[in-house]
């Protein structure tokens, strides 16, 4: 891709801008393929630990293999139940970010936990394999026969069919947009909502801010290419990409459950998600949109101090309470 | 991406670790950030609560070391790391002489913090000395002295300060002052005209901190004691131990801060490491003194009967 003229970036936020140069000096902005080994070692998303995740014995963790679809391997789902709970509880079925190349089912569930406290939630996060071991269309067949499997046993879990929902961010927020489209259109699940935290949506590419922030921020359009071209190979870009390895690519977005959608103005996703909010409205349905000023990719999870990170964190629990204090 | 683990709080004491402090506030003040991104870079660059405070401005800030936001009206603790920031004062909750991190912190959050005051708060209001005074004349009606306390955010309890020309009254830490002050108790809203009066006669009994005037610029009424008797006697400029103490000044222009100082000392030897002179000059500029004065101010009755000369040479000095 080529620039014909300077872009003009929107101006990082104070405090993001300030500790940005300490996380590009973990992950640079334009990360290329040869880059996922050392990544994958060097574990820059990092991983709770049993201790974390059972936060002083309030949650009990289990790891279960489940079959995956039609022949694949089993998957192993992490279900970290509350134990103290009162009344109904709800399911947070989440998809762990990481561009579809990197991390595992305990990446970012450390806020799903906060929400299961604030809730009555069942966590369970899935280990779908990534891409480019696996491609497309692997890792969003092992999400949805996970959650197939958790809306089947519900009963067993302990949660409310009703008050169940899908969350995930980055790639984990593509597959979650992926799993409401395929539940809605195979009569799958019935879903109370999708949490899409700055989704990867689009394997095209190509808005005008994929190029205004080449080169910038987190997770810019190299980047980007990476980690599509992995799930996609050639097919990246081209005419026959399925909707489910790019919730962009859907042509009806009616008869979705309630989204929430965020993204940073400072990002990649920027256009792609605003666009993917938009097309919801104009489809008729319910979709809760922030686009938080100045805010590179995954600003909430790297600079978690930030003023503006707790505000979009707070904002996510509000929606939940929209959504769920019925 | 999700979840890199960055714990920018995990800055520990090496070279790189003050020029990541360094280049974190750099970014801050040129992206024009507010105070509370601030006081929150210093909270978690530090990893413990950090709090900025400006009475004159009326700024109070204080936010934990995960960024949350949480003032607390407990005063800070004598031992926590500080430093000025102009008119403000930023603390880390964190006792003990600041490491040479934490010292960058201090500094560059300061340094930030007090451009930021300049800027969005213009110089640190006057003091409205029309409402100050109201507060403090006892003729005035109650409710009128609660409004203007309420104007000035004065809060339960509060004190007056005399200086020269102003009055000015206040709640909470004593503030920076220009030069000489009398500070009044601390007292209710409506007894504030008590703390005034007090004040005025502290204010009397504060020196210029010269040559010619030695003594302490700020004076506490509640330290006064049963000096401040001595400031309902008329002018007392003829009396001789004043007249003596005038000659003897005349001597030499380090007479009258020798003998401040070593009236206001515990030893001759705390008094000697203060004016940093040698023990024995000090003896020696005592006992021309003591020639001059025509009394020894070596004994307690000698000592007292200086300190009440020096006083009263004071009190006619600032009527």
């Amino acid at each position: 891709m080529t620039l014909s003229v300077e872009m003009t970036p929107p101006p990082f936020d104070p405090e993001l801008g300030a500790a940005l140069p300490a996380i590009a000096a973990m992950i640079p902005a334009a990360l290329t393929a040869d880059l996922i080994p050392a990544l994958r070692a060097g574990g820059p998303l990092g991983s709770p630990t049993d201790d974390e995740l059972r936060r002083d014995g309030r949650f009990t963790i289990e790891e279960r293999a489940v079959p995956g679809l039609d022949g694949d391997p089993d998957i192993s789902l992490l279900i970290l139940r509350p134990t103290a709970a009162t009344g109904t509880l709800g399911c947070v079925y989440f998809t762990h970010g990481g561009g579809m190349i990197l991390g595992d089912n305990r990446t970012g569930v450390l806020e799903a936990l906060d929400w299961a406290e604030e809730f009555g939630l069942v966590v369970v996060s899935v280990e779908y394999r990534l891409a480019p071991e696996t491609p497309h269309p692997g890792p969003v067949d092992d999400c949805y026969a996970g959650l197939v499997w958790t809306a089947d046993h519900a009963g067993e879990l302990g949660f409310e069919p009703g008050r169940m929902i899908v969350a995930g961010g980055s790639a984990g927020g593509g597959l979650a947009a992926a799993l409401a489209l395929r539940a809605r259109d195979e009569g799958g699940p019935a879903l109370a909502g999708q949490m899409l935290i700055y989704p990867m949506l689009d394997d095209r590419n190509d808005t005008y801010s994929c190029r205004q922030m080449a080169g910038r921020g987190i997770w810019d359009t190299t980047a980007n290419d990476t980690g599509w071209t992995a799930l996609l190979g050639a097919a990246r870009g081209g005419p026959d990409v399925s909707p489910y390895a790019a919730p962009a690519r859907a042509t009806d977005l009616s008869n979705l459950p309630p989204a929430f959608i965020d993204v940073g103005s400072a990002e990649t996703f920027r256009d792609e998600d605003v666009a993917y909010a938009n097309r919801i409205w104009q489809a008729g349905g319910h979709a809760e949109l922030h686009v938080w000023p100045g805010a590179f990719h995954g600003f909430d999870a790297t600079v978690p101090q930030a003023g503006i990170s707790q505000e979009a964190r707070a904002a996510r629990v509000r929606w939940l309470h929209r959504l769920l204090d019925v | 991406m999700k979840d890199l683990a960055v714990r920018l709080a995990a800055l520990d004491a090496d070279a790189g670790a003050a020029l990541r402090v360094i280049a974190y506030f750099d970014s801050l003040v040129e992206s024009r950030a507010g105070l509370q991104s601030i006081v929150r870079g210093a909270a978690v660059l530090a990893d413990c609560p950090a709090r900025l405070s400006d009475d004159e401005r009326r700024v109070r800030i204080r936010v934990t070391a995960a960024g949350v936001n949480a003032w607390r009206d407990d005063p800070p603790a004598p031992d926590w790391m500080t430093t000025a920031a102009g008119t403000a004062t930023l603390w880390l909750e964190r006792a003990g002489s600041p490491g040479p991190v934490e010292a960058m912190i201090l500094e560059r959050a300061a340094g930030a913090a007090r451009a930021v005051l300049d800027r969005t708060r213009g110089r640190a209001p006057a003091a409205d000395p029309a409402s100050a005074e109201l507060i403090v004349d006892a003729s005035a009606p109650a409710e009128v002295r609660r409004q203007a306390a309420r104007r000035l955010g004065l809060t339960d309890p509060a004190y007056a300060i005399a200086l020269p020309a102003e009055t000015r009254v206040r709640s909470g830490p004593l503030p920076k002052l220009p030069g000489r002050a009398g500070i009044g108790p601390a007292a209710p809203i409506l007894g504030l005209p008590a703390s005034w009066a007090a004040a005025k006669v502290a204010l009397r009994f504060a020196a210029e901190g010269t040559d010619e005037d030695p003594g302490p610029r700020v004076v506490h009424a509640e330290e006064l004691g049963a000096l401040a008797l001595l400031a309902e006697l008329g002018d007392q400029s003829d009396a001789p131990d004043v007249k003596a103490l005038d000659h003897t000044a005349a001597a030499a222009p380090w007479m009258l801060t020798t003998l401040h100082t070593m009236a206001a000392s515990i030893s001759l030897r705390a008094a000697a490491t203060t004016l940093r002179l040698h023990h024995s000059t000090l003896q020696d500029r005592i006992t021309h003194a003591e020639h001059l004065l025509g009394w020894n101010v070596r004994t307690p009755q000698g000592r007292l009967r200086l300190q009440l000369a020096l006083a009263l040479r004071r009190l006619h000095r600032h009527p």
